[in-house]
């Protein structure tokens, strides 16, 4: 048996990340190599996940008792006395049944982290055993409801590219080991850590690596968080549903009006505290692992994105934020898949709300070589400009009937790194698709186009928020457009080869904060240590 | 084949087989005469004097309306056909379609995730099947349809090569 698993784990190595042979968990006992450094999640999380049903059952069986207690009577009524027992009995046994089934949901699952590839097998009655590779990684989260961070526990979720559920959910760990599990991850994947060797396979578990050192970028404060609340489109159709309801009410000479508002207040209150919940305390780091971002005031998250794995980034200035000078910005990555929500609307926000000077930042973070000797003139045209400034190429002028107001803005510019498409005279937006990360590309043209000579081209990316499309460009400029970014990104992506992030940065020596103490410092000798 | 102001310069572009039209053609029997035999059903109540409502003017009108659009895809049908078209290239695929709303698209093949060829039963009947790139975004909406069975194996066998050859994660 040893001699037989042992033969199928090269093949497991080699092969397709579901095919793990089933006998890796089966066959644990004469498989210390594979099954060395499986761990569990913390006994308390199925009661911190299932704790609404527990709550359920404790309140269906227990309702009349309680009532009883309350109302100061007798609490089994002597009529009944079967009936109440038979029914706390019940109760009872479906408490047990929910209990036994969260402990044996926590007994069997079980995750391992191993040359390589994170495993994770869960279920009693249908297994299911996953295996997802660190190299794939495209982001990885610690999030943190509320009763899980009274108890001190985190969830981590292991991000790859199918832009549906998370590849691999660890619910729930003590903070301090998610971070730890995050560090060894990020650092398995970015190379840094070369996974054990064949001599130390026997012993050796996630071998513990430091965790990446962080510095803050920017974040935002309170008070730039509820003004961006308040100058949003919700609050528009606030105030203008203040002012109808007012002129009805007194055009009726009732106030009945009123009452009906109410569910609409409250739903309007619902949004802006999620926005609120969502955006408080947003902070954003980099690290050599990537970009960390922060935010939650009672739910928490901590989201890091390794570099290059932004896809397309977008960001958008409404006309009552121009008054401030805010922006937002949204970004895809091929983990967080396209899914409306307000959870994903706040994973794919790269910046909630930030000044100029802050997009510049992140803009810095994503993009560490902008491409361009002038990267905030170019940014900034980008952002605020008109017209062919700092380069951009416009919509021609020709066609200003079929774009009265968006003519002068539409536009696009390519750096030596990324594309830039620039639209929206009033709801303004930018829109940067590093030049590696375009999938593919298509030129569309309908009748009305064609009479004005101009031109779409869209860029195909990764679900999400960002749809990249240049519209109204001249014909000839949109053409050629398609075949020199066809050749960009070919280029790009022969740059680019290697997954293992951290090997490149170093090489580029374009790491956007060399002060903190550099990973590439941290001697992979350190391993033994921990191992 | 035509090529048109959104092409690129100097494609050489193959067209897929003209039987595909004949696909199109009971694509489009399925869909619109049925449909427009669903709306003419006002009209034969009417007649029969079952229904007083509508008057008979509305209900020659609407199947009447129906049967000139339907009419009028009907006489597309052959030169939308004509113009798909398809160019392979030394790092990408080119795919063309349409005449009034045209579109152009490129896909490079180290984009690729996977290719699908579907084969439906008319265009078995035919001997054609139905080529579909899938790259990592669900935009690429890189539909091949009307290549003979043969042509699109060995496209198949190209692509999936080429990507090999030329992967690039994502």
């Amino acid at each position: 048996m040893p001699a037989s698993a042992n033969n199928s784990r090269p093949a497991a190595k080699r092969g397709w990340p579901a095919c793990e042979p089933v006998d890796a968990v089966n066959s644990s006992p004469e498989q210390p190599a594979v099954d060395a450094g499986w761990h569990r999640v913390h006994p308390a999380s199925p009661f911190v996940r299932g704790w609404v049903a527990l709550v359920a059952v404790v309140v269906f069986f227990g309702r009349d008792i309680f009532e009883r207690a309350l109302q100061g009577r007798e609490l089994i009524d002597h009529g009944l006395n079967g009936r109440v027992l038979w029914l706390l009995a019940g109760g009872a046994a479906v408490l047990l049944v929910t209990v036994a089934g969260f402990i044996l949901s926590w007994y069997f699952t079980r995750y391992q982290l191993s040359e390589g590839y994170v495993r994770v097998n869960s279920g009693f009655i249908f297994k299911q055993q996953r295996q997802a590779r660190l190299d794939r990684v495209q982001a990885i989260d610690i999030v943190q409801p509320l009763l899980a961070r009274i108890f001190g526990l985190a969830e981590l979720k292991f991000e790859v590219a199918d832009a549906g559920e998370s590849a691999v959910s660890l619910a729930y760990l003590p903070l301090g080991e998610a971070k730890q599990l995050r560090a060894t991850i990020l650092g398995r994947a970015a190379g840094i850590a070369p996974g054990p060797g064949p001599a130390s396979e026997t012993g050796t578990e996630a071998a513990p690596l430091p965790e990446a050192p962080e510095h803050v970028v920017l974040s935002v404060p309170h008070g730039r968080l509820v003004g961006s609340l308040l100058l949003s489109e919700q609050s528009l159709f606030v105030v203008l549903g203040a002012i109808a309801s007012v002129v009805v009410s007194v055009l009726t000479e009732s106030g009945a009006v009123m009452l009906y508002l109410i569910p609409a207040m409250l739903g309007l209150a619902a949004a802006y505290w999620k926005s609120f919940n969502k955006g408080f305390n947003f902070t954003s780091a980099i690290s050599p692992d990537g970009i960390r971002l922060r935010y939650g005031l009672l739910d928490t998250q901590a989201q890091t994105v390794p570099p290059g794995r932004i896809q397309a980034l977008k960001v958008s200035q409404s006309p009552l934020w121009r008054i401030f000078g805010w922006y937002r910005i949204q970004v895809n990555v091929a983990g967080y898949g396209g899914s409306a929500g307000n959870e994903n609307a706040a994973r794919t926000t790269l910046l909630p709300v930030g000044t100029l000077n802050d997009v510049m930042l992140a803009l810095s973070l994503v993009l560490p070589d902008p491409g361009t000797a002038d990267p905030v003139r170019v940014f900034t045209a980008a952002l605020n400009g008109l017209d062919s400034d700092a380069g951009f190429t416009i919509t021609p002028r020709r066609a200003r009937l079929i774009a009265p107001l968006g003519w002068r803005r539409n536009g696009f510019l390519a750096t030596g790194t990324a594309l830039l498409l620039r639209s929206g005279r009033w709801w303004r937006q930018l829109v940067l698709v590093p030049h590696q990360r375009t999938q593919s590309m298509a030129l569309s043209q309908g009748p009305l186009a064609r009479r004005f000579g101009v031109a779409d081209l869209v860029l195909h990316t990764t679900a999400g928020p960002v749809v990249p499309r240049l519209i109204q460009a001249d014909v000839d400029e949109a053409v050629a457009l398609f075949d020199q970014q066809a050749a960009r990104a070919r280029e790009a992506r022969k740059r680019q080869t290697s997954e293992q992030w951290l090997a490149e940065i170093s090489r580029a020596g374009s790491l956007p904060v060399p002060a903190t103490a550099p990973v590439n410092d941290t001697p992979p000798q350190e391993e033994p240590h921990h191992g | 084949m035509p090529t048109t102001a959104i092409d690129p310069p100097g494609i050489e572009w193959q067209r897929v087989s003209p039987k595909y039209v004949t696909v199109c053609l009971v694509g489009w029997a399925a869909g619109n005469l049925l449909f427009t035999a669903l709306l003419s059903l006002p009209l034969v109540f009417v007649l029969l004097g079952w229904w007083e409502w509508p008057p008979l003017w509305l209900a020659i009108a609407v199947p009447a309306a129906m049967l000139v659009l339907a009419l009028w895809r009907l006489v597309l049908i052959p030169r939308q056909v004509r113009a798909i078209g398809y160019a392979e290239r030394d790092d990408d695929l080119l795919i063309r379609r349409g005449i009034f709303f045209q579109r152009t698209m490129v896909v490079p093949y180290g984009r690729m995730q996977y290719v699908d060829v579907a084969v439906g039963p008319v265009e078995r009947a035919l001997g054609l099947c139905t080529l579909k790139l899938h790259t990592a975004s669900p935009g690429t909406n890189a539909l091949l349809p009307g290549l003979p069975a043969a042509e699109g194996a060995r496209l198949r066998e190209q692509l999936t090569a080429r990507g090999e050859a030329r992967l690039a994660g994502l």
